[in-house]
């Protein structure tokens, strides 16, 4: 099977040419022959009716001076015979031409004509055989006499037939030859109408070899475009605009990264810098290295979630499922905290029922409770609250995390989950704050099957959805 | 001369503080946009380094309220936004030097200078006033052929006088271009300084070069 379009479509139409002409010739082949051989055989019919009514019975002798004479059997180009045998067969008389030979005596009836080609190579005929009651002589009324002579004689007319077959091969050579010059001259045409019907194809070609990866701005199609070829270009143009959102998308980020990593690079160089310019003493050179210290636990940090990230993206983090006591798990993720919310003074309330327990991955679920937690002691309000709550449905578990003190706006909210993304009004404190924190929990409760929402209630209350799967 | 920086980070801005502060500077440090901004409208800054990503606002509104409000206080933005439309952006809005994080701080203290040399009209980094020469650069100070020993506020002194050589500096002038905003210390420090920057000058029996003009300040120089 070939894969070229432009082949399959040439030699379909070729096939389907040939078939056709086949059909119509071999039609009006039989059709034409048909005619001319019942036209021949209609003129050989009435040649024998002639010649039977030409014959004259006087007592036992036959009449045949007038048959002599018919033009018919002295034509020498369509050289007519005849033969007649009595009832029993005995040959009456025959041409004088047929020599030795004798026409066939076919089985007919009476006034019914019976047909048969003599197909000699040198020299085809066509016979009619018919079978005949001759005229007597005397006019006299035939009651009386008719047993007497009424002798069914038995006729046979044959007449050469090689003109009919000339005209019939010519016919027949003339219908090959016009299908082969057909047919070879619609592979030219066809092979002319594929090229040019398949040359949009080219150019969609050459305009997708001209899309580079650097540039996916670039459409296909810019002209007019076939109405087949229009689904193909309008789904590589959805596949252009996808990849060049995921590119654009990717190059934000690594643009966030590295805006992320700048400020507390900028840190350290700059602490390092001012602290080397002169000689200090101990306590001086120990906060310096205290102060680095922070920074790069912070960079550790971020770059340790842009790694999960990474292998979370790469679908590289296996899931262990185990048994999950929840209140208990919130709260060695919080105790972390405990000490930023003092200083804050902000009250953290476990609303969770210790015995609720179900299957999950611990660390993973560890580590999105833990970023939801931070987030929330980040973005308090000093004296404000936090509560965790849990909701129980038949096959999913809701853990909702709010806060007090949120300043963002609904739409703000949904916002949050996106990578770098920060609620700059309400930020107080400044410092590394990576972006990534709630991304994460994001893209790690959807590795594990459940989803994430994010609302602001009137008063401030912002409140964090985590719906996951449970067995 | 003085300093604002407007700055969120804080490890940044304790560095910034520290190395400006000994590098000679007057600094005053803020992470707070609006606090900023009312900063900048308050004083007279020599050099503002603003950040653009700013709690409570953005750096590029800062400086467009500045200099809306015809502030002529040099601005240079210290931001870790690094394309070429952002320093286009930045520089087309007002600023006048644009530097990215992170940065070497030898390069950060080069391009104050350099903005306060612009500031007072100074294209030479050496100042000459007759046999006394001030080196910008590296902050020395000679008489004559004589180095003198000048501790950083002398020095701080000596340099604003001399970039308005010629000329009678008021008390508040000094007061605002050499010592920080919240500085404890009393206007009457403004005269003693004076003091002690005269006696190291004109120490070797040389000819005064520092005048009080009565009811304008001092001058550095000759009086006019």
């Amino acid at each position: 099977m070939t894969t070229s379009l432009r082949t399959r479509l040439i030699l379909g139409v070729i096939g389907g040419m040939v078939l056709l002409l086949t059909v119509f010739s071999l039609t009006v082949y039989i059709l034409i022959q048909r005619a001319l051989a019942n036209q021949f055989d209609a003129a050989l019919v009435s040649t024998a009716r002639i010649l039977a009514s030409s014959i004259e019975i006087d007592a036992n002798n036959i009449d045949l001076e007038d048959v002599q004479q018919m033009p018919e059997f002295n034509d020498p180009k369509n050289q007519t015979y005849y033969q007649i045998w009595e009832p029993d067969g005995a040959i009456v008389v025959k041409s004088p031409l047929l020599g030795a030979d004798d026409l066939p005596r076919l089985e007919t009836s009476l006034g019914i004509p019976a047909f048969k080609a003599l197909n000699t190579a040198s020299d085809p005929k066509r016979a009619v055989c018919l079978k005949f009651i001759p005229r007597t002589e005397n006019k006299e009324p035939q009651t009386n006499q008719q047993p007497a002579n009424n002798k069914i004689l038995t006729l046979t007319v044959a007449r050469g037939a090689s003109g009919l077959y000339n005209q019939l091969s010519l016919l027949r050579w003339l219908l090959v030859t016009a299908s082969a010059v057909t047919i070879a001259l619609s592979v030219l045409i066809a092979a002319f109408i594929v090229r040019r019907g398949l040359r949009p194809l080219h150019s969609i070609a050459f305009e997708i070899a001209a899309v580079r990866e650097d540039d996916l701005t670039t459409r296909i199609g810019t002209t007019l475009v076939p109405a087949e070829i229009l689904p193909i270009k309008n789904r590589l143009n959805d596949l252009l605009s996808r990849l060049e959102g995921a590119f654009q998308r990717e190059r934000r980020f690594t643009a966030d990264v590295a805006h992320e990593l700048r400020n507390p690079l900028a840190g350290i160089r700059s602490t390092i810098e001012v602290n080397l310019t002169r000689t200090r003493d101990i306590p001086e050179y120990k906060s310096a290295l205290s102060d680095c210290l922070e920074i790069v636990e912070k960079i550790q940090k971020m770059v340790n979630n842009l790694l999960l990230l990474a292998r979370l993206d790469a679908q590289q983090v296996s899931l262990q499922s185990e048994q999950i006591r929840l209140a208990e798990l919130v709260d060695s993720c919080w105790r972390p905290l405990s000490d930023k919310a003092v200083d804050n003074k902000i009250t953290f309330e476990n609303r969770i029922d210790s015995e609720i327990t179900f299957e999950s991955d611990r660390q993973n679920l560890s580590t999105i409770l833990s970023n939801v937690l931070e987030n929330a002691v980040e973005y308090a309000d000093e004296g404000g609250q936090i509560q965790t709550t849990v909701h129980l449905e038949e096959d999913s578990v809701e853990i909702t995390i709010s806060n007090t003190g949120c300043q963002l706006t609904t739409e703000q909210a949904a916002q949050v989950f996106d990578s770098f993304w920060r609620g700059d009004p309400s930020r107080k404190d400044a410092g590394v704050h990576c972006g990534l924190g709630l991304a994460l929990v994001d893209r790690i409760i959807k590795a594990l099957g459940g989803s994430t929402t994010a609302e602001v209630e009137t008063a401030g209350i912002f409140k964090m959805h985590l719906i996951l799967p449970v067995k | 001369m003085r300093l604002l920086v407007i700055e969120d980070y804080r490890p940044l801005q304790q560095s910034l503080k520290k190395g400006l502060r000994e590098a000679g500077f007057a600094v005053d440090i803020t992470g707070d946009g609006q606090e900023g901004l009312w900063y900048a409208l308050s004083n007279d800054y020599d050099v503002i380094i603003l950040d653009l990503m700013l709690p409570g606002i953005d750096g590029l509104k800062i400086l467009k309220e500045l200099r809306s409000k015809g502030r002529q206080s040099h601005v240079l933005i210290l931001t870790a936004k690094d394309t070429l439309q952002d320093r286009i952006t930045g520089l087309d809005h007002g600023a006048d030097d644009y530097l990215v994080k992170p940065f070497e701080f030898r390069e950060l203290l080069a391009r104050v200078r350099a903005l306060l040399r612009r500031s007072y009209r100074k294209k030479n980094p050496q100042i000459k006033i007759k046999d006394l020469r001030i080196d910008l650069t590296t902050q020395k100070v000679w008489r004559g052929r004589m180095e003198l020993e000048l501790t950083p506020r002398e020095y701080a002194l000596l340099e604003y006088l001399a970039m308005r050589a010629g000329e009678p500096v008021s008390r508040t002038d000094i007061w605002e271009h050499v010592y920080e905003f919240n500085s404890a210390a009393s206007s009457n420090v403004v005269d003693v300084y004076i003091g002690y920057l005269r006696k190291k000058i004109e120490r070797t029996g040389k000819p005064p070069l520092i005048h009080t003009i009565r009811g304008r300040g001092y001058l550095l120089g000759d009086q006019p």
